[in-house]
């Protein structure tokens, strides 16, 4: 079996401050920002925000903690975190009103917040009220298409729709380790001298984009360069043999970021001040470091080669820049804590997968990042590890070994659906075979796209659900009686299962030309304020056309979507066929009624449609059809879709969001009652799997993945008995190997017992290290909300 | 009659089972046992007929449903004290009890009760319809896995289990047989050639205890293993161990020196740690947990007993 190696004192030191120190978030960030934004309020857009950087970069705090070895802070204290104000922060402010800030619990990712910082926040956010990304949006949308977003379909709100920066990439790292910001920087230079005396119709935005480039690189270069000074200071002061640890920390953070990379340890630090500064600029929503592996192997094997480092070294590198990551947090409201939870930031991190020619890509850093994950039992950063035809067996079973104990780390994505349906949707094959993992699921290019797989600002869940609710109610959804969709009929009136079929395909339709339609409004609104130049400056294309990711310079474009609720609504459209049209067990009228008194008074209806009825995921083909064509109806109306930038993508996940949406939807036609979770991802309904992980398998297999270009999800929770010894891995991975063949997109698992789950409900104190999938990433399980630690007992445990 | 419409009586089709036999098997459970274990795991496997099976915690209450009541006519059915559901402790839910002495089996409350509180424990199905649960599985069995027959006693309904794995060879699908060997030696014999291999049962080297413990004396079972590896079968031994019962180092000592005789016919031998997870299952029948005074083994316990099959230099794992 897989060994993993002990952890190095230091690591372990660090690691344990990191699992025992609370969460604090400070004002200065949000003040800073404050004063920047009045500074530069008359700069164009882009200039403004490139402007903001710099401040922000000048004027911040830095710290260098003890023992550290790569350097990099997101706020005043250890730990420490900030908000991002100009994209709204009412959220804030409405919580500390209500108090509903200082009841979240370390279950709803709590943060520490002193009497002083909160009244800095209340005297800046009258500002904000003014000037926020959300300002501008909930002014243009919600009002005037409340009724639309009244069938409770699409995931727009009174207010703070964006609250959520966009994220959902990954910023081109290897350009930036091997080329450095000053060479990008002349680059821009260049360009604008070029543009001197010569700015056409097109060129106005080109010229004002060159210029804040150049000022997004010299931030970046002068945060790295009092990172420097920082260390050097701390020299002074420190004995040997922190001393020149120090030292050699300053003496790399003075010259990366500027320069090419030289070694290891370089490329580590110089990725991880640049997600630093991503994070501030925006926030931590799904910003994914991508191909790892990859991109720093080279830097790696070289240092080894001149034995520069040794393995053991190289490895605590890894590790320190692994705990680096799981520190970082940005504060983000109840609401969106709900729809994820746990701590997770989203940064993604690729292994495995095949290279530019096709060929097995994997490399002795795919193993430390396994090695990392597993022994210092980390929920973030996710991994991701690509697996193709000839990935190694050792890693296969580095990996199996590595989710065995930290639930989730890593999933597993299967090369050979992805590339070829990337090459579909338009990118080149050496770029498709390129791909990395973003947020959760999301296929996307390498630095060189910008596929907000997140949806403009975290808009991207469609609750299929009610989706199925208001076509079944004549276009309303009876818990708020608004006329929201077109005149379908009522379930009670139709008279036979076809009708059922077109009703919901209609719906369907509308609310995607709706979605598609507020997804172009939303982009169109941030994309003039809200450019990210500091992205730009590495993603491919950006440069060469003197556009921002935002107005589509990148060269990849698309818009991502996550539709919620496969199983819920393969079951549902099931239960009606199987009891009004075959079983004929009632009338279409009976069954409407009971379902719209919400099965009270209706329990053995509601028990027989539970038990006896057919359910997506247990091999009865006409169910997992009925999902299948179902998912699909969405994901080909969407995927026709286009966004200002390019194209639109179609995805099955819901994050953590299946439950804060159940919450919201009425009961459905599958038994399920209001206000309980959805199904998740393509996972069935909980604990409606009934005959083992095969026919889940074979159902999610006869969905039609390779139209999901925004990515599949399917989560399973396996017994630890079914796993035990060399055996129990070598079926898992036989498992997995089926599934893929089968067309598969992406699994995930845990192994862990609901008796266990439930063990750690009555003592989290003996669990603190347990890493639980929840649905889009992985967490602490003691960190996750009451309703979220029950949606995970009641998965079905495969035996 | 044709092969593939003999009805064999079974009590479940488990997929993905990966616990008996190599690989990733489906594992098709017959109904019926002439052995009665003190400790077995599966009481439903028992009895060759049909049996009213109840769990508590799916019954809904009579205050929503009540259909048992409604269709039962042998007043076999008996209201609980009321109880306060799991899902909302402002409500409190009456549900039933099955009066076993009056209950004459006939079924009828559990195909009215929706929520499978009641249910039956047995159904029937032709080898072919078995055979096509079992293709479904097909692409995940890889080189090793396949299916597995067990029970029960597979062998006591020996034609369905014969023409079941013929039809899985035939399909180039491995066959796992597993057996408490105690039936005539005929039966098994036939199955050589359909038959992978065999995944049988020792539980005690004396005859004595085997009786006591089992019902059923061991000559039969040990006979049949001999004669079983004499003509080709190859065996995988199965020991549970029991503490108190049948852990004791002489009897591991004797099943090891037992299993040494077999010779290269003994591919692998399984030390099985006792385990309680078959409780919930006697309360669904309403039947007596008889084992109440051992507790299962600890690591080190099994490890021992395990080491026992080492040093015998058989090949040799735990679960």
């Amino acid at each position: 079996m897989y060994q993993f190696k002990p952890v190095s004192d230091r690591v372990a030191y660090l690691r344990e401050r990191y699992r025992t120190s609370p969460v604090i978030l400070d004002s200065e960030h949000a003040r800073l920002m404050t004063e920047a934004y009045q500074k530069y309020a008359h700069d164009v857009a882009i200039i403004k925000r490139a402007k903001t950087l710099y401040y922000v970069c000048e004027h911040r705090t830095l710290r260098v903690e003890d023992k550290e070895l790569i350097v990099g802070n997101l706020g005043l204290n250890y730990r420490g975190t900030s908000i991002s104000p100009d994209y709204g922060m009412g959220w804030l402010i409405d919580e500390l009103d209500t108090g509903l800030f200082d009841q979240r619990d370390t279950q709803l990712e709590h943060m520490e917040l002193s009497e002083e910082d909160r009244k800095i926040f209340r005297e800046i956010y009258p500002f904000w009220e003014q000037n926020s990304a959300s300002t501008f949006v909930d002014k243009a949308i919600p009002s005037v298409f409340s009724d639309v977003l009244a069938g409770g379909v699409l995931s727009y709100r009174d207010k703070g729709n964006a609250d959520m920066p966009t994220g959902h990439f990954n910023a081109n790292y290897k350009k930036l380790i091997n080329r450095g910001l000053a060479s990008i920087r002349q680059e821009a230079q260049e360009k604008l001298d070029g543009l001197m005396g010569h700015i056409g119709p097109n060129d106005p935005g080109r010229f004002f984009f060159y210029q804040a480039i150049i000022t997004c690189c010299d931030a970046v270069i002068l945060l790295a360069k009092r990172y420097a000074k920082a260390c050097y200071e701390k020299a002074e002061t420190a004995e040997e043999p922190r001393k020149s640890e120090l030292l050699m920390m300053a003496e790399s953070l003075d010259r990366i970021m500027e320069n090419p990379c030289q070694t290891f340890h370089d490329a580590v630090q110089a990725c991880y001040l640049y997600q630093i500064v991503l994070a501030l600029d925006g926030s931590l929503h799904g910003i994914s470091f991508g191909r790892f592996d990859q991109y720093c192997y080279p830097f790696l094997k070289a240092d080894l080669e001149s034995g520069r480092i040794t393995e053991d070294e190289a490895q605590e590198t890894v590790d320190c820049f692994f705990l680096k990551i799981s520190e970082m947090f940005k504060g983000r409201s109840h609401f969106v804590s709900m729809g994820g939870g746990g701590y997770t930031s989203g940064q993604q991190m690729s292994l495995g997968g095949v290279d530019a020619a096709g060929n097995d890509a994997s490399n002795p850093l795919s193993y430390m990042m396994l090695q990392a994950s597993a022994r210092l039992k980390l929920h973030t950063p996710p991994l991701s590890l690509r697996i193709h035809k000839n990935t190694p067996r050792e890693l296969w079973e580095a990996a199996t070994a590595c989710t065995s104990q930290v639930g989730g780390i890593p999933t597993f994505q299967n090369d050979d659906v992805i590339i070829p349906m990337m090459v579909k949707a338009g990118y080149s094959l050496e770029d498709a075979r390129d791909y990395c993992i973003i947020g959760c699921v999301e296929p996307a290019g390498s630095g060189n796209d910008f596929p907000a797989c997140g949806g403009p600002h975290a808009k991207c869940y469609i609750n299929m659900a009610n989706c199925l609710i208001v076509a079944l109610n004549d276009g309303v959804n009876p818990i708020n009686g608004i006329q929201s969709g077109p005149h379908t009929g009522k379930l009670s009136e139709m008279t036979d299962f076809p009708q059922v079929l077109e009703a919901f395909k209609r719906q369907v339709e509308f609310y995607m030309d709706w979605k598609i339609s507020l997804t172009n409004m939303m982009e169109f609104i941030t994309r003039n304020i809200m450019p990210l130049p500091v992205l730009s400056m590495t993603l491919d294309g950006c440069m060469e056309s003197g556009l921002d990711c935002t107005s589509g310079g990148a060269k990849y474009n698309s818009c991502g979507s996550a539709s919620v609720g496969t199983g819920t609504v393969g079951n549902s459209l099931a239960a009606i066929k199987w009891a009004v049209f075959d079983e004929k067990i009632c009338t279409a009228k009976e069954f409407y009624d009971a379902w719209m008194a919400g099965w009270k008074g209706h329990e053995e209806l509601r028990q027989m449609l539970i038990h006896k009825a057919p359910h997506y995921g247990n091999g009865e083909d006409a169910v997992d059809e009925l999902a299948s064509w179902a998912m699909d109806v969405y994901a080909q109306k969407y995927n026709a879709g286009q966004c200002l930038r390019g194209r639109m993508k179609a995805g099955l996940f819901s994050v953590s969001g299946h439950i804060p949406m159940g919450k919201s939807t009425m009961a459905t036609p599958d038994g399920r009652l209001g206000g309980t979770p959805l199904s998740d991802g393509i996972s069935p309904s909980q604990a409606t799997d009934k005959h083992g992980p095969i026919p889940i398998l074979q159902g999610a297999a006869k969905l039609k993945q390779s139209h999901d270009y925004n990515g599949t999800l399917l989560n399973m929770k396996f017994h630890p008995k079914s796993v035990e010894g060399q055996e129990g891995i070598d079926k898992l991975i036989r498992l997995v190997q089926t599934y893929f063949d089968e067309g598969g997109m992406h699994i995930q698992y845990n192994v862990v017992g609901s008796d266990t789950l439930r063990d750690a409900q009555k003592h989290p104190e003996k669990y603190r290290d347990l890493v639980i999938r929840i649905a889009g990433f992985s967490a602490y399980f003691v960190e996750l909300y009451k309703e979220l630690q029950d949606d995970l007992i009641s998965r079905t445990d495969q035996q | 009659m044709e092969d593939r419409e003999i009805i064999g009586h079974l009590y479940d089709i488990q997929g993905y089972s990966v616990h008996d036999g190599p690989g990733i098997r489906t594992t098709v459970y017959l109904k019926g046992c002439p052995l009665k274990c003190l400790w077995c795991h599966s009481p439903e496997s028992q009895t060759f007929t049909d049996e009213l099976a109840y769990m508590k915690l799916r019954c809904v209450g009579v205050e929503d449903c009540g259909a048992c009541l409604r269709v039962c006519q042998h007043q076999a059915i008996a209201l609980c004290e009321p109880e306060k559901s799991v899902l909302d402790d402002t409500v409190y839910l009456t549900k039933i009890r099955v009066l076993r002495d009056r209950c004459t089996q006939c079924m009828d409350c559990a195909k009215a009760c929706n929520a499978e509180a009641l249910f039956c424990d047995g159904y029937d199905m032709t080898v072919g319809e078995v055979f096509a649960r079992v293709m479904k599985d097909k692409l995940f069995f890889g080189e090793d896995g396949g299916v597995t027959i067990s029970g029960g006693e597979a062998m006591s309904q020996p034609e369905f289990t014969y023409a079941l794995a013929k039809m899985c060879k035939e399909a180039g699908i491995s066959v796992c047989l597993d057996t408490t060997g105690y039936c005539s030696f005929e039966l098994l014999e036939k199955m050589i050639p359909v038959t992978d291999l065999f995944l049988y049962d020792l539980k005690h080297m004396d005859s004595a205890k085997h009786k006591s413990f089992t019902g059923v004396p061991n000559e039969l079972i040990l006979e049949n293993a001999r004669r079983l590896a004499a003509a080709g079968g190859k065996l995988q031994v199965r020991v549970p161990v029991i503490p108190k019962l049948n852990g004791g180092m002489e009897n591991i000592r004797a099943t090891a020196a037992f299993c040494k005789e077999l010779g290269d016919a003994v591919t692998l031998v399984q030390v099985l740690p006792y385990h309680r997870m078959g409780i919930a299952k006697y309360e669904r029948l309403d039947l007596p947990y008889r084992l109440v005074n051992v507790d299962p083994p600890e690591d080190e316990y099994m490890n021992a007993r395990l080491q026992v099959m080492l040093d015998a230099g058989l090949k040799a794992q735990l679960h």
